[in-house]
Formats: C-alpha cells, sequence, structure tokens
C-alpha cells in the first residue's frame, strides 16, 4: 500500500538524518528507489523547500507524498518523518522533566547551554554568508534589510511575523 | 487553565510559529522565546536554551524536535504531539499551493524579490534571539569559553553535533560537579 510505503520509507529517514540539507542524500536514495521522483525533481524539493515556510524535512516529505499519492500521501509521510521527533525526544523530555532539579543534571546542562548558544551564532553565520555573497559579491541592498530589521528587532517589541512581513515588503523594492 | 484549552493554544501557536519558520528552522528558538517564554511562561528560558542544542543533536528535523520537547514540557505527550502538527500544518498547505504553481512562482521576479527580503531577516531574527539568551546560557568565565569554542567549531568546521552535546555535558559535570553557585548569574 502507498500510504504505508511513503510513511515508512519516510520514517527511515527521519532516523537516517540530522535535518536540513543531510536529508537530502538519504531522501534521493529512497525516492528512486521506488520511482517517487526523478532526480531533477529531488532537487526541485530544495527550491520549494526554500520558498515556503517550515523544514526541508516536512516540506520534502509532504512534496514527495503530494506528488505521488495526493493529499493523504502528503500526510503519511509527514507523519513518517515525525515519527523520531515523537519517539526519541519525548521520552529525552520525559527524563529531564524527571530530574529536574538534580545538581549534576544541572552542571551538565550549565556545559551544554553556552555550547547551544556557540550552536546559534555559528548559525547565523553559515546562513549569513550565502544570503548577504552568495554570488561572490556583497549584496548590500540584503545588507540594508537585515540592518534595518534588525534594528526593529532589538529596539522595539515588534511581534517576529510581523517583521518578516516588514522584510518582505522591502524585498519587493529592494531585493 | 482547563486542558483541552491550552492544548488548543499550543496548537494554533505552534500553526503561526510554523507559517514564519523560514531559513534552516533557526527562527523558530526566538518565535517559541516570544510565545511560550516571555507571553505565556509555559516554558523557562534554561528550558528553551537545553532544548535548542538536543533538538540539533536528536535524530529527525530539527524544528520538529524542539517543538516536541517543548510541547513536552508544557503539556506532556498530548502536548508533544499537538505541537509537532501545529508546526507542520502549514507546510501541507503551503507546499500543496507551491507545488501546482511551481514552475510559474519559480521564474517570478516579485517572488524571487520578496524571498530575498525574508532570507535577509533570518539573520537578525537569530541574533536577537541570541542576544536575549545569554544571561540564561552563559555562566561565569567558563560558560563563555564553551561558547566560544563551539561557536567556532560549529562555524567553521562540520563537527557532528551529538559529539558536541555530549562533550559539553562532560565539561559542564567537570566544571560544576554538582556545585551550582547562585552568584555567578
Amino acid at each position: 500500500m502507498i500510504y504505508l510505503k511513503l510513511f515508512l520509507s519516510f520514517m527511515k529517514i527521519g532516523f537516517c538524518s540530522f535535518g536540513g540539507m543531510t536529508m537530502i542524500p538519504v531522501i534521493n536514495d529512497e525516492v528512486l528507489r521506488y520511482g517517487w521522483l526523478t532526480s531533477a525533481e529531488v532537487m526541485d524539493i530544495v527550491a520549494v523547500a526554500e520558498m515556503t515556510p517550515g523544514s526541508l524535512g516536512i516540506n520534502s516529505a509532504t512534496f514527495v507524498g503530494l506528488r505521488t499519492a495526493g493529499v493523504l500521501g502528503a500526510l503519511s509521510a509527514s507523519f513518517g518523518v515525525m515519527v523520531p521527533s515523537l519517539t526519541l525526544c519525548a521520552l529525552a523530555a520525559r527524563f529531564i522533566l524527571q530530574m529536574k532539579g538534580n545538581k549534576y543534571l544541572e552542571s551538565a546542562m550549565r556545559g551544554v547551554r553556552p555550547a547551544s548558544l556557540g550552536m546559534l551564532l555559528a548559525a547565523a553565520v553559515t546562513l549569513g554568508i550565502p544570503t548577504f555573497a552568495g554570488t561572490g559579491v556583497i549584496a548590500w541592498n540584503l545588507v540594508l534589510i537585515a540592518v534595518i530589521t534588525g534594528v526593529i528587532l532589538f529596539k522595539t517589541k515588534l511581534s517576529i511575523p510581523k517583521v518578516i512581513l516588514i522584510a518582505a515588503v522591502m524585498g519587493l523594492f529592494l531585493g | 487553565m482547563e486542558k483541552g484549552k491550552r492544548l488548543w493554544t499550543i496548537f494554533i501557536v505552534m500553526a503561526k510559529i510554523g507559517l514564519f519558520t523560514f531559513g534552516g528552522g533557526w527562527s523558530i528558538v526566538a518565535q517559541i522565546q516570544n510565545e511560550f517564554v516571555d507571553r505565556r511562561q509555559w516554558l523557562s528560558e534554561e528550558q528553551l536554551v537545553d532544548y535548542m542544542s538536543l533538538a540539533k543533536s536528536f535524530p529527525g528535523i530539527m524544528i520538529i524536535n524542539m517543538s516536541v520537547f517543548c510541547g513536552y514540557t508544557m503539556n506532556g505527550y498530548p502536548g508533544a504531539v499537538v505541537a509537532a502538527f501545529g508546526l507542520s500544518a502549514p507546510a501541507v498547505f503551503t507546499i500543496a499551493i507551491v507545488t501546482y504553481c511551481y514552475s510559474a512562482m519559480r521564474e517570478n521576479v516579485f517572488v524571487i524579490k520578496l524571498l530575498n527580503g525574508i532570507r535577509s531577516v533570518v539573520i537578525p531574527i537569530i541574533l536577537n534571539a541570541a542576544w536575549k539568551l545569554k544571561k540564561t546560557a552563559v555562566k561565569g568565565k567558563s560558560g563563555g569559553v564553551i561558547l566560544l569554542i563551539s561557536f567556532f567549531l560549529c562555524a567553521l568546521t562540520g563537527i557532528n553535533k551529538l559529539l558536541l552535546v555530549i562533550v559539553a555535558l562532560i565539561a559542564g559535570l567537570l566544571i560544576w560537579r554538582g556545585v551550582i553557585p547562585d552568584d555567578l548569574s
């Protein structure tokens, strides 16, 4: 049954990858094996995922599911790719909440938290380079959008969706 | 608050967050911080920072992992399920639309400009979230050192995030050894 196949296939993709672009080779193997998409269509996933909100993983599951088996296919594949989160992360959250107040866990977490923040800052750099200098020259128009929206974010209490909309409108004029 | 109502709120807010998560998903951190830490206080800042690196180092999709960690903390397993489905619901709709008019959109100059604007704002969103979380995340000089090491490793090398988290866990245990001074914060 196609729905079950999509579900199992994307569950496997979920367990074997760590999100983002690392999913592409795993997705590629699976969808080519079943003949669900061609290699060119797999590359389309990346473009579509960039155009739409949400992560590459959910977006590609939806894209492949929709192409092969309609809306129900999209739901089966998306549910499949969420299985690792719904099992492993839920167990980990339970464990952490049960250990709350434990001094050794708190010590360990004091090591993890700055590492988390370092990871977040590094993401700003690795995303920033292709955004602002992807073509080899610095895209000053995009830097300007980032600076203006940055000032809005740091100085006002405007919500993030609103700031994103402002950036999109600025993109129309400056992008 | 009534349990059903709380679950519904988690679903709706996660769906809203899902609709505005662009660029690798890291802006989810800033949005969860706004909605659930600051506004509703259903999560603590410490929990948000803890879950960030765990979500990245567990298999699966980072933002879904993040929603499950936060959903579970706010409302047990039902909270986790509702959060994950809420977060991915907008994707299903937008992908359906985009798939149908994909070739038209791909070449459209307005779409490209719009997306350029959105891509640019992701960076200040991440920096703003990091700035707000710095006090919670970095305790003492050792914290600062771990931050720098982690930043350079992630920015310059393709270090495995799970390995990084495990090393940081051990470093935390060795540095603080179960003694948590309050004056460092």
